[in-house]
């Protein structure tokens, strides 16, 4: 794969984890996420595994690059500072990071005054802890921003483009379920890599680090690493339809992704008599898909090595 | 009205936003003395005004339709008598424009239907589901500063621990009730399942404190926040919710499993599930948590899941 070519000493850290027998893995919560993300009912076990693992490199990979930015400031953590520093240049996933922080702030807000218990817990913790994430990355952008562009991200409301076809995704998926199905379902979107904070710690294994995440990075990670399954499932699903020719048409290459999705459902469930073998993505499509995302086509792609790259390409930043 | 006359028609335009109440305007008065006739119609967020605000922000744009079509001189007399009127009576000034000058069409005097305040609700009858009050939280000023050390010591039910939080828990078991009360005498009570059931335990909490010796009094006793719960009996499809529902919905079931659905007339917020349940919040009257549920309700049953 070239991904693990691109950055020989994650393949060390992650084979090795590989030939100690990695006890903790998450093949069969990413089964489920796939399915709840955009993919068959039955995800294979493959897929999953290999998607397991180009997680994990690249959430290795992020941690170093993390700690070496942590070790720049001085910290002695890894905090979220330096996770925010890192995905700066992409503005669109940094703006969703951002609205995944302020939703979790804005949801503790509200649980807290529906539930008295939790009412008082929280004032007896001293109460300043409304809005701690966003005071974070306030200030944190607030401090590098030099041009603007990053505080204004606070205002902006554009839609988020990816978020809104995954949403139309699930909202046809979920149309033609039933009720037993779409409780499956449910029960599969709520799974994410936070609830299993401990699991996904020792998965991580920080061991090998000298400076460790603290809480809110850890959060930050696990909503990362849920992005980047998210993101290979929808470029899994475009190089799926990709794949897929039609008879006769000469411009089916140039149809647009949403377009052909529409046609194609309604043929393959119509043809295939609902067969979910062939509508799971096969670990091909992740291979594929991860190539073309590594591949950078820019003016002077022919002219340079695809060796020479000094970082892999994040899928979540 | 000679003194008009005399401003430039620019600074004409600018006089009349003194009788404004709403800030956007001014952009709009400029344009006044160019008389197209045609207002461009500001692009405010409609979220944060109420229907009486909404009318009398149409009924201001009807003023500047009518002005701007009319002649200088009556533009001048307009704009002084819009100067003079107060705030409250636009609707007088409105009848009266309306014999002098001719309308440039009929704008209505209410918001329509459509605008984004509420959620589009199709004519049905009621849902018959009443929505239970599950906590109320209400504040009192007991009017005198208290010593928390004695307060907890010698109260049965009380506990305080300063290292942790300044102020005494005390609770009473019959109403199930949890008082919180601060040093300088405010108290905070939670738990009541009714308005009357606060007051009473807020009323209980004072007479404890007065029973300790201290000149307890019950000054302004306040509801702060209603929180409500219900079941529709029927499973909701929360992605197709919130879907359609976007301005308004935050769906992220990694993080809650429930949509939460913030409602803008009345300013209640959300919390539906996939199983039928929903809890209403952040109201502070018992009516804004049927209005908000009689709401939502038809709009939850376009989203029925079914078989």
């Amino acid at each position: 794969m070239n991904n693990t070519a691109a950055s020989p000493m994650s393949t060390a850290t992650s084979s090795s984890g590989r030939s100690t027998g990695k006890s903790v893995s998450f093949a069969a919560e990413l089964q489920s996420m796939m399915f709840s993300l955009g993919d068959s009912r039955r995800p294979l076990h493959e897929t999953a595994v290999l998607v397991e693992d180009v997680v994990h490199t690249q959430l290795i990979n992020l941690l170093q690059q993390a700690a070496e930015v942590s070790q720049l400031r001085g910290a002695r953590v890894i905090s979220a500072e330096d996770l925010l520093f890192l995905i700066r240049k992409d503005k669109k996933k940094l703006r969703r990071l951002l609205k995944y922080m302020f939703f979790r702030d804005y949801k503790s807000k509200i649980v807290k005054g529906i539930d008295e218990d939790d009412l008082l817990e929280d004032k007896l913790s001293g109460s300043n802890n409304a809005n701690k994430r966003q005071k974070i990355a306030q200030d944190f952008l607030n401090s590098i921003d030099q041009t603007g562009e990053l505080l204004a991200m606070f205002e902006d409301d554009e839609i988020d483009e990816v978020k809104q076809e995954r949403m139309e995704r699930a909202e046809r998926q979920t149309r033609i379920m039933d009720s037993a199905q779409y409780a499956e379902f449910c029960e599969s979107r709520q799974l994410s890599f936070s609830k299993k904070a401990s699991k996904f710690r020792d998965w991580l294994d920080c061991s090998s680090l000298e400076i460790k995440p603290n809480v809110v990075a850890m959060e930050i990670l696990a909503y990362l690493a849920y992005e980047t399954v998210a993101q290979l499932v929808d470029l899994a699903l475009l190089v799926r339809q990709d794949m897929v020719t039609k008879a006769g048409d000469p411009f089916s290459h140039a149809i647009s992704a949403t377009f052909i999705q529409y046609h194609s459902s309604a043929e393959s469930t119509a043809a295939c008599g609902g067969e979910a073998h062939s509508d799971a993505i096969q670990p091909c499509h992740i291979r594929e898909a991860v190539r073309r995302y590594s591949h950078k086509i820019g003016p002077l792609s022919p002219f340079t090595s695809a060796y020479r790259r000094n970082g892999m390409a994040f899928l979540a930043c | 009205m000679d003194q008009n006359n005399n401003l430039p028609p620019y600074a004409q335009g600018l006089a009349f936003p003194q009788g404004a109440m709403t800030p956007g305007i001014p952009i709009l008065s400029l344009m006044m003395p160019y008389g197209t006739g045609l207002t461009p119609q500001p692009i405010q967020s409609t979220k944060s005004l109420s229907i009486l605000e909404e009318q009398q922000r149409q009924q201001q744009q009807q003023q500047q339709q009518q002005q701007a079509a009319v002649a200088a001189v009556q533009q001048s007399t307009s704009q002084q008598a819009a100067q003079g009127a107060s705030g409250q009576t636009p609707q007088l000034f409105h009848s009266q424009t309306l014999t002098t000058a001719p309308l440039l069409g009929t704008t209505p005097l209410y918001p329509s239907p459509m605008t984004p305040i509420t959620p589009a609700t199709p004519a049905s009858e009621s849902s018959g589901i009443v929505p239970q009050l599950q906590n109320i939280v209400s504040t009192v000023n007991l009017g005198c500063k208290l010593d928390l050390k004695t307060t907890a010591l010698h109260a049965g039910n009380a506990e305080y621990n300063p290292k942790r939080f300044a102020a005494v828990i005390m609770r009473i078991r019959e109403s199930r009730t949890t008082a919180l009360i601060f040093s300088s005498g405010k108290m905070v009570c939670t738990g009541a399942k009714s308005e009357e059931q606060s007051r009473l335990a807020a009323r209980k909490y004072a007479r404890i404190v007065q029973k300790l010796g201290v000149p307890a009094q019950f000054l302004d006793f306040k509801i702060q926040n209603m929180v409500g719960s219900s079941d529709v009996k029927f499973p909701i499809r929360l992605e197709g919710f919130a879907l359609t529902h976007q301005q308004f919905s935050s769906y992220e079931p990694e993080l809650f499993p429930g949509l939460i659905y913030r409602m803008i007339k009345p300013r209640i917020v959300l919390l539906i599930f996939v199983s039928g349940k929903v809890i209403l919040t952040g109201a502070k009257v018992r009516a804004e948590i049927y209005e908000a549920f009689e709401n939502i309700y038809p709009i939850l049953k376009g989203f029925r899941k079914t078989t």
